[in-house]
């Protein structure tokens, strides 16, 4: 094997990786600098300020055609630049609500900066991975980060648990991940997405072993995006890991999982008849936002609510992946950044309502009765945040709901979509319930734990949900968006439908 | 001839070891067992001519780790063996399905096993250590940097998740 | 300036001034007290559009120039954009949107002075503009119905402002109901377009509206019509206008007298090359027009609240518009919306300053000891007024003579070409238009009469006003009378825009007529009826001369019989009229027949059948879903042990569910 010549297109491949590269040397610099200082201060600010260049970087690419660097390794550019926008905006308000809170429960070391943004290195990686060895390693690095992320605060029993189910539970469905990564090589002879394709399109014919080994693959994303049945986990992680880095694990991991699952679907499977991994997408997609919905319904706790919220979201985005058209992948990619808006603020403001020192997991959402009449922009920015959620026009969560059910209902899934419409109906509930609580309940029926406490808002806190409640109320009316979406995945690749 | 003969002779070595690792009681004999199931492994991958893999199969994992493991074991001192749980529905179930999962893949590979590519003729230096470490830094750059951020990443969590002093 | 620019700016501002002064002092309650700084904002965020307007006015524009700059949604080969149409009619209507507007903002600051809610006010009032040049300034009538639904809601707000008093929320109610059932009209009109257009950009409709069959075009036009008189205010929609006046004063002036309520016609004109191929529907609007300013001049004679008096004068004026657009003289029409926006805002703004006086009185009189109830707007307690307000008297007087059309005020010149439109338009062989024509000139002269018997009764005789020797009310400061006084050169002046036919021979021209309609090759925004016979220089100075003696005549008899009896004079009148007056006085009791046609029918029905069906069933329904789904829910609950084991379980339950799904 000839090497001469293996890094003439370093320099390409180093633009075209640039938002990753630039996240690793943040942590290495973050884990470097904290050895001399002990959680310097500005270790958040470096790992933002990776973020925003990382952002900066890719809003300049939205449009460029997309490519793969490093040996085919990840894609770059167009479709890729967008999904590491999304998790990029995630990763950085994480970073940015962090601060004021872990400060606040004396947890504010620099080794969590610099695990948040190799979390998100992970996350990048698998989000834009064109072979199955990357969407694996992108997918450790990323879990890894987090599972130590969840066991953060070690004094409270919460966050051990929290890491414990979420390493257990990682673990054994990262088992059957690589299982169907081992079949799909054994099946089809490569790793890359786009060699399984023409693969497909030169033999014509595909073995019980590649249909196995995509169900095992399949089910790694699912259990990262928790639905159901692989969501057990969610409710408990979510409810003992500190809330900001809650909001992390909901947003930019899964936006990441889904990322990468649109990847292989439309780089992978595109020619391949989809009717094989429809119906089983489907009955998934049906029964996580059946049940999400249905056990959000008798949550008291806001982050366990929000978990099973987040669960039923995920369905949302198995439907439109159920029509496995390019609309499909189009209206799922669009809901992504959309609910990663919601989700991060969501979460983000009841890290700032926090009292009972457990991470909010003690607290019932009746104890912060009346709130919003003493933290108005929290209650008015909470306000979007429901309304957006539950898919309330004009909010983003509307158009979104509209991206990723119009594809269902025109691919012959119309009864997947009206359970998806049914199901964010009965979503209106509890959503709706916390506004109740916060603003049409008075004071007075407060914790009185509540009432004494002052709850203050750091301007960047502030900064962070405003701009995510004002970005949910314009980003509807904002075309360029919805057609960016629509333009990365060519409709021409597909089976054609019988 | 002599490939598939000891492919099945490896083969079910490492089954029956692996069964015996979960079986015995005694977390010493435990983990003999698996030292014995990783030895197989390692000798299925000589017979794929992958002697790199195989040598660090047996320095890594059946020296060092499993070296390691024994240690905490006598440390930790574990006198008495653990009684039999009763079963209960559950287990019952989880028992099920776990065979049904089991024979949902001994089914499916039994019928593909006619249907895989044929597959290409391994090269003579294919397990070379000269050859995966050009594909590492090469073709796998990518992976290869990742992984070892991905250990980074675990060093830095056990430190901080251990050294640092809780209020 | 680039146009876009300019545009955007126009129609920005006002939305921008309605952010800033509604949601600053919405979060920060200390700068709700900084009436200076709202206020300000407050109009400059109109002043500044004006300005900009008067920049595109002076720029031309014969040739209509279309800034579109948002694909609001698309459907198929159906679109709609966010597209501003600049010719001379949307200029005009946007000039006098954003001058008189901002001369009422100017106003309200000394008006509004010392209000609990003085920001909330310039937010409506500020957001009442941006919907208002929405609906002038629209290339599509979708856009367009967005600023008439947004009027009509900023209308509600600022009717039921002092929502407290549950008379004034009640006002506001009913205004937003009886213009529902117009805007319906218009929904439907549009519904037809689109189904029979595919497009409601008004290029195309204007295009396609010669090929559409006689019916379609005559109900697209009658339910436009409708919509029309909904929110301009006609028969048989008419009646909410007058208890449109619980909202404070300058919005009377702003949106129930100068803009709001002439989008109607605005939205005829527009629509003029339409309309003008439906004659049948033509001859309703004109009759309708007719009986309209007949009806609300009679009413305005027996009222003694002086915003009511005003507020049916307005419905009457209004009338007189429509029997112009009626009669295919759609230019004279917005000729009278401009100079009807001059005098009536410049009356609305004097009797606002006349309360304000009222206001001082009143209090005064609360700390003397006075404990009866005092109507500050009962021109029954008024009188001499003119005495202690001068600046508020002369204006009221000029914008009074130019309503009731005394020679060479503004009036004069738009009532003038109303009556001549249909006059002509009888001669040229419609018999309606003589009807409207006879109509027409009778209402003139009420019209006279009764703006005279409001001057007299507010300013002149005698103080009428408990304890008048120890208390009276003062001059407005310089905010409230500065205003008064431009409006009033304008009423007096404003008029020469568009000068008669006869003053061609003179070789002046028309100059509105030119501007709108076109002259030689250039043909304007606004299609006129073709005329055939042309009337003769010898009748026309016959009409001006009638026009002039009627207007003077009734000037004048107002002025000697209520010199002469005062408050008397109502009484005689009363006794000489009987069961007639009554009618007058009540409005002809329309209130009460819509009471009991309309609104107990429904209101009964509503409690009698369908709330007990809600309320059993649809709730009934809705609570056992909830229910259900929460008893569900609970159970679901308990697969969440808790156990890590369980959920490892559950995992292997899905590989196996997904296996089977997959592997087939």
């Amino acid at each position: 094997m000839d090497i001469s010549g293996a890094y003439d297109s370093i320099l390409y491949d180093i633009a075209g990786g640039f938002s990753l590269l630039v996240l690793l040397l943040a942590g290495i610099v973050c884990i470097v600098w904290d050895i001399f200082e002990n959680d310097e201060p500005v270790l958040p600010f470096v790992a933002a300020m990776a973020c925003v260049v990382g952002i900066v970087w890719e809003v300049r690419n939205l449009d460029a055609g997309s490519s793969t660097v490093f040996y085919d390794s990840i894609r770059a550019y167009g479709l890729a630049s967008y999904i590491n926008i999304t998790i990029l905006l995630s990763a950085l308000a994480t970073v940015i609500l962090s601060v004021p809170y872990l400060k606040r429960i004396k947890h504010g070391y620099g080794e969590v900066y610099a695990l948040i943004v190799f979390a998100t290195a992970g996350a990048v990686m698998m989000g834009t991975a064109n072979s199955l060895v990357t969407v694996f390693v992108g997918l450790e690095t990323m879990s890894i980060s987090l599972y130590i992320l969840a066991g953060l605060v070690r004094r409270d029993e919460g966050g051990i648990e929290s890491a414990l189910k979420y390493f257990l539970l990682g673990a054994f469905s990262t088992g059957f991940f690589l299982y169907g990564i081992a079949l799909l090589y054994g099946a089809t002879g490569t790793m890359y997405l786009p060699e399984m394709a023409s693969g497909f399109i030169e033999r014509g014919e595909l073995t019980l072993l590649f249909w196995a080994g995509i169900a095992l693959f399949f089910v790694g994303f699912l259990f990262k995006v928790s639905a159901v049945p692989f969501h057990m986990w969610t409710p408990d992680v979510y409810q003992g890991a500190p809330t900001p880095l809650t909001g992390y694990m909901s947003t930019a991991s899964k936006a990441a999982a889904f990322a990468a699952l649109v990847l292989v679907l439309y780089y992978g499977l595109a020619p391949m008849p989809v009717a094989a991994w429809q119906t089983a997408l489907a009955v998934v997609a049906l029964v996580t936002m059946v049940l999400g919905n249905l056990l959000a319904l008798v949550q008291n706790n806001a982050k366990r609510m929000l978990a099973y919220s987040s669960i039923a979201h995920a369905g949302y985005v198995l439907v439109a992946l159920t029509a496995g058209t390019s609309q499909g992948y189009a209206g799922a990619v669009y809901y992504l950044l959309i609910y990663s808006l919601m989700n991060i603020g969501a979460f983000g403001v009841m890290a700032l309502l926090e009292w009972d020192d457990k991470e909010g997991r003690l607290q019932t959402i009746d104890s912060l009765a009346g709130i919003g009449f003493r933290k108005p922009l929290l209650g008015v920015a909470m306000g979007v945040f429901m309304f957006s959620l539950i898919g309330f026009p004009p909010f983003g969560g509307f158009f979104g709901k509209v991206a990723v059910f119009a594809p269902a209902i025109e691919a012959g899934y119309t009864w997947l979509a009206i359970a998806g419409v049914l199901a964010s109906a009965l979503s209106g509930y509890y959503y709706l319930r916390v506004l109740y609580v916060f603003w049409m309940r008075t004071e007075e029926q407060a914790d009185p734990a509540v009432r004494a406490r002052a709850f203050p808002v750091s301007f960047s806190s502030a900064a962070v949900v405003v701009t995510c409640a004002l970005v949910l109320l314009v980003i509807g009316f904002i075309p360029y968006v919805r057609d960016l979406t629509q333009i990365y995945f060519d409709a021409s690749v597909f089976a054609t439908m019988p | 001839m002599l490939a598939e003969s000891l492919f099945i002779l490896l083969g079910t070595v490492s089954v029956v070891a692996a069964l015996g690792m979960l079986i015995a009681r005694n977390p010493v004999t435990s983990a003999l067992w698996l030292i014995l199931t990783l030895f197989c492994v390692a000798g299925l991958y000589l017979t794929l001519s992958a002697e790199f893999i195989a040598v660090v199969q047996v320095l890594v994992y059946a020296g060092a780790i499993m070296v390691l493991f024994l240690f905490v074991i006598m440390l930790l001192n574990l006198g008495a063996l653990p009684q039999l749980e009763k079963m209960d529905w559950k287990k019952a179930l989880g028992f099920v399905l776990c065979v049904i999962v089991l024979s949902q893949l001994v089914f499916i590979v039994a019928t593909s096993l006619q249907l895989m590519p044929a597959t290409a003729t391994v090269a003579e230096d294919a397990g070379a250590a000269t050859t995966i470490a050009k594909t590492l830094f090469t073709r796998h750059m990518l992976d290869f940097e990742m992984i070892g951020v991905l250990l980074l990443v675990a060093t830095v969590g056990a430190l901080m998740l251990a050294k640092r002093k809780f209020a | 300036m680039d146009t876009d620019l300019l545009l955007l700016l126009i129609v920005l501002l006002p939305a921008a001034g309605a952010v800033l002064n509604g949601l600053l002092p919405l979060m920060w309650p200390q700068l709700r007290r900084s009436e200076a700084a709202i206020g300000a904002v407050g109009t400059a965020c109109v002043a500044v559009p004006f300005v900009l307007a008067l920049v595109l006015f002076f720029q031309g524009f014969a040739e209509p120039y279309v800034g579109s700059f948002y694909t609001w949604m698309g459907v198929g080969d159906f679109s709609v954009s966010v597209a501003y149409r600049v010719d001379h009619l949307s200029l005009i209507m946007a000039l006098v949107v954003t001058g008189v507007g901002a001369l009422i903002h100017l106003y309200s600051i000394g008006y509004m002075h010392g209000d609990r809610s003085f920001w909330k006010f310039f937010a409506y009032l500020n957001l009442f503009i941006f919907m208002m040049l929405n609906l002038v300034l629209a290339d599509n009538l979708l856009l367009m119905f967005l600023g008439w639904e947004g009027v009509g809601l900023c209308s509600y707000l600022l009717i039921g402002f002092w929502y407290e008093d549950f008379k004034n929320s009640q006002a506001a109610t009913k205004a937003f109901v009886v213009n529902r059932i117009g805007d319906f009209a218009f929904l439907l009109a549009m519904f037809i377009l689109v189904r029979e257009v595919g497009s409601l950009d008004f290029a195309e409709v204007f295009a396609a509206a010669g090929e559409m069959t006689a019916g379609t075009l005559n109900a697209v036009v009658f339910l436009l019509f409708i919509g029309a008189t909904g929110k301009s205010a006609q028969i048989p929609l008419f009646v909410w206008l007058p208890d449109a006046m619980a909202g404070p004063t300058p919005v009377s002036a702003l949106i129930h007298a100068a803009t709001m309520v002439t989008s109607g016609l605005y939205l005829l004109a527009r629509m003029s090359s339409v309309v003008l191929m439906a004659p049948t529907v033509m001859g309703l609007i004109a009759v309708t027009g007719a009986l309209t300013a007949l009806v609300a001049a009679t009413i305005a004679i027996a009222q003694t609240d002086i915003k009511r008096v005003l507020a049916y004068s307005t419905v009457s004026q209004l009338g007189f518009m429509f029997m112009a657009s009626g009669v295919g003289a759609f230019f004279v029409a917005i000729f009278h919306v401009v100079t009807h926006a001059f005098f009536k805002a410049c009356l609305f703004l004097g009797s606002g300053s006349v309360i304000h006086g009222m206001h001082h009185v009143e209090h005064d009189l609360r700390r003397a000891g006075y404990k009866d109830p005092f109507d500050p707007q009962d021109m029954r307690t008024m009188g001499g007024l003119g005495r202690f307000m001068p600046r508020t008297r002369w204006t009221y007087l000029a914008a009074t003579l130019a309503i009731s059309g005394i020679p060479l005020t503004a009036g004069f010149f738009s009532k003038d070409e109303i009556l001549f439109k249909a006059f002509e338009f009888g001669y040229d062989g419609h018999l309606f238009a003589w009807f409207v024509w006879s109509v027409g000139i009778g209402t003139a002269l009420l019209t006279a009469f009764y703006m005279m018997r409001s001057y007299m009764l507010t300013f002149e005789g005698s103080h009428r006003w408990p304890m008048a020797q120890r208390v009276h009310p003062h001059e407005s400061p310089w905010t409230i009378t500065a205003p008064l006084v431009v409006l009033a050169a304008l009423s007096l002046v404003g008029g020469f825009i568009g000068l008669p036919k006869l003053a061609e021979k003179a070789g002046l021209a028309n100059w509105i007529h030119g501007y709108l309609v076109g002259h030689g090759t250039h043909h304007g925004p606004v299609v006129e009826a073709a005329a055939t016979a042309h009337v003769s220089v010898g009748i026309e100075v016959v009409l001006i001369v009638l026009g002039s003696l009627i207007a003077i005549g009734g000037v004048w008899w107002a002025w000697r019989f209520y010199a002469l009896h005062e408050l008397t004079g109502d009484e005689r009148i009363r006794l000489r009229f009987g069961g007639l007056y009554r009618w007058w006085q009540r409005s002809y009791y329309w209130d009460e027949f819509y009471d009991k046609v309309a609104v107990r029918p429904v209101v009964g029905g509503a409690e009698n059948a369908f709330a007990p069906f809600d309320n059993r069933v649809v709730d009934g329904l809705v609570n056992a879903v909830a229910r259900t789904a929460q008893q569900i829910s609970r159970m679901a609950r308990h697969l969440q042990t808790g156990v890590v084991q369980a959920y490892a379980l559950a995992i292997v339950l899905g590989v196996v569910v997904v296996i089977a799904l997959m592997v087939r």
